[in-house]
């Protein structure tokens, strides 16, 4: 079969698309915290890890209670308690923000793997755990080739792309959404009307916390029905990466999110096919850095993004 | 995004800011010490008996040291790429990529090579993995200058492109020799290509520690040697501590920012070569991730050449002897990635040693410590 005929066999398949919005809804869950957290001026790297803590304790709670809607709660819970340590250390400690970013990356794999061995180290985690749902659509469902890429998906997916334009009014549409892009670009003057930055900035950086932790329970409870030892594997570095190419933009983020996705996607698809899929992996890669450097251009972060705020001198 | 920033250095208050510099670590791995404990602990274990088997199983024995020094190495070599791009205000997370292609290009070198003799085979190994690290690097580096390509995404989506190069050449069979049975490995690296291991076997059987620790020592002086003590160091700290005014100075900045991401790729190519010949093959994933432990490293160090040195022995003492602690004390290994995270985590947040200096009535070095 010659590469065209492949191509044009491959994209015609539902499943790459569905798998495309699969792949991309965790990321996009992610990179959109980390553009609320960084518009308040908190460098957010810590997505990954956040993600991991929310993967390993939905996991562990839906095991023990068999209740989806608490383990859904409690990953969410438990993404913002690990944010609440970076918000503390980069807001009040004032601790160098990628320094901190990186210690939680590394904690989170440390102790859900540590956690990991103390709980299942000979069985692994339970089969019969909840998963989240899927939404079967009734009159899409029917459409063909529309149905089975959209007809059938996770409400995860759903919930991440809604999520898309609520971030956006939030952000730009609403007297918060103001404060916090205030806060992330001019803090001193934020200060001075009267808007506290450190509780912008909290609120912030516990909101990326908790959508990262809905995006690891997705990960653990809907698409390995598991957990593993780093099971994010870099997800949440492909959303620091969608947020920056997305020019700290929630929409921009979740093209870029859409682009990895697809790119993860092909990658499944044409296995067996007889590419060598290793490289097409790779091209949502090369397609990234083309695209940065060709049409992007030069990205540019909120103004106060990583400096810590000292109140009143 | 922002970047640490390291400022040039200040002359005065030499030794108390030598003591504040040894201090801030030392507090920050005695608080994860004991916040580790709490977490052991807390989990039902003795975590006396933890760390009791940890330090044995690093340093018990002298086998032991030479494994410890031998998971130091490739960290202490990646962070120096982390922190050379640091100074130049550069966050190269993708050490990782470039430690790939380092180890790809010196493998493919010995295995093609097999019938040279074995000093120039070794020195081409290395200019072959500083090189390749250097180039890959470099492509990130000169994105940066020529489009302004945000370098922790480049560097990123470079590592990810390395990492599956590799795949592919060890899967799909181009590197990987006929008689392999199918395992995604390379050929063997010449007998006579390998580093030639230090303790004698009469002395230490089956050390494996090997002359890339002296690498690493000259790597370590080459990296101050070029930062404080060349012109282009003083560029390259320049345009990392404020780039306009580098620029205003009438200093070359996009220039000076590829320089900086080659030379760093060339200390993670270095690393990458490493591991390989301590296994004597270049295996599918053969790093667990060296290149994202040196970020750590690197941060713990403060960008130090010294600094680096210790951090990179510190965490590879806490690697190996992990091994021991859960075999031994049935704790997980894991342990260990809570540790380097509080270790980091402690020296991030400096505002909270300086408390602990300052309640213990050591204002002096708590204001070296700023």
């Amino acid at each position: 079969m010659d590469i065209v005929g492949l191509f044009v066999t491959v994209f015609a398949r539902p499943d790459l698309w569905a798998g495309t919005l699969r792949f991309a809804a965790p990321l996009t869950l992610a990179a959109l915290g980390g553009v609320i957290s960084e518009r308040s001026g908190v460098v957010n790297i810590a997505m990954e890890g956040m993600m991991l803590v929310g993967a390993f304790f939905a996991v562990l709670v839906a095991a023990a209670t068999h209740d989806i809607v608490l383990a859904t709660l409690a990953s969410v819970a438990c993404g913002g308690l690990i944010a609440t340590v970076h918000g503390i250390a980069s807001i009040h400690l004032r601790a160098n923000q990628i320094v901190s970013g990186m210690a939680i990356n590394l904690l989170a794999l440390g102790l859900t793997s540590f956690l990991m061995f103390r709980f299942y180290a000979t069985s692994g985690t339970p089969s019969d755990i909840p998963a989240l749902p899927d939404l079967k659509l009734p009159v899409i469902y029917g459409i063909p080739f529309v149905g089975a890429v959209i007809g059938d998906q996770n409400i995860v997916v759903w919930l991440s792309i809604l999520a898309v334009p609520i971030t956006w009014w939030f952000l730009f549409r609403t007297r918060l959404g103001l404060r916090i892009r205030a806060v992330g670009e001019h803090p001193r003057a934020a200060d001075t009307l009267g808007v506290s930055v450190f509780e912008i900035r909290y609120l912030c950086v516990i909101l990326s916390g908790l959508l990262s932790g809905l995006g690891g329970a997705y990960l653990s409870l809907s698409v390995a029905h598991s957990f593993s030892d780093n099971m994010t594997s870099g997800a949440g570095f492909i959303a620091l990466a969608a947020m920056i190419f997305g020019k700290w933009h929630p929409v921009g983020a979740f093209l870029a999110c859409l682009l990895f996705g697809f790119g993860q996607s092909l990658g499944i698809n044409l296995q067996g096919t007889g590419f060598p899929d290793q490289l097409v992996a790779a091209t949502p890669y090369v397609l990234t850095i083309v695209a940065l450097a060709g049409f992007v251009g030069r990205a540019v972060a909120p103004a106060a993004d990583g400096i810590p705020y000292e109140v009143g001198e | 995004m922002s970047v640490a920033t390291v400022p040039l250095e200040a002359p005065r208050g030499r030794l108390l800011r030598f003591v504040a510099a040894v201090v801030t670590p030392i507090l920050a791995i005695v608080l994860a010490i004991l916040v580790g404990g709490l977490v052991v602990l807390a989990s039902g274990s003795n975590p006396i008996a933890a760390y009791q088997q940890m330090l044995v199983g690093a340093v018990g024995s002298p086998f032991d040291i030479s494994e410890t020094l031998i998971s130091s190495i490739p960290l202490i070599l990646a962070a120096y790429a982390v922190s050379f791009a640091f100074r130049c205000g550069l966050f190269n997370i993708g050490a990782e990529g470039q430690l790939y292609m380092g180890a790809i290009a010196s493998t493919w070198v010995a295995t093609t090579l097999p019938n040279w003799p074995g000093l120039p085979l070794i020195l081409l190994c290395i200019v072959a993995a500083m090189l390749a690290g250097g180039a890959w690097a470099g492509i990130a580096g000169w994105l940066k200058a020529k489009t302004g390509a945000h370098e922790v995404i480049t560097t990123m989506m470079l590592s990810y492109v390395a990492i599956d190069i590799s795949h592919w050449l060890l899967e799909a069979g181009p590197m990987t020799p006929a008689n392999a049975f199918g395992t995604p490995e390379s050929g063997p690296i010449p007998p006579q290509a390998a580093f030639p291991v230090i303790l004698p076997s009469w002395i230490l059987p089956n050390a494996r520690l090997n002359a890339s620790l002296f690498l690493t020592i000259l790597a370590g002086l080459v990296f101050a040697w070029i930062l404080w003590r060349t012109p282009l160091g003083y560029e390259i700290r320049a345009v990392g501590f404020n780039a306009k005014a580098a620029a205003y100075g009438g200093i070359n900045v996009a220039r000076r920012l590829v320089i900086a991401m080659v030379i760093a790729g060339a200390f993670a190519g270095l690393a990458g070569m490493v591991p390989v010949w301590v296994q004597h093959r270049l295996y599918d994933s053969f790093s667990p991730g060296y290149g994202y432990e040196a970020i750590a490293v690197a941060l713990v160090g403060k960008n130090s050449a010294i600094g680096i040195f210790l951090a990179g022995l510190l965490y590879g003492a806490m690697i190996h002897g992990a091994v021991a602690m859960q075999a031994n004390a049935n704790i997980s290994g894991f342990l260990v990635q809570i540790l380097q995270a509080l270790v980091l985590f402690f020296v991030g947040a400096e505002m909270l040693i300086r408390w602990i200096l300052r309640r213990g009535g050591l204002r002096a070095l708590m204001e070296a410590a700023a």
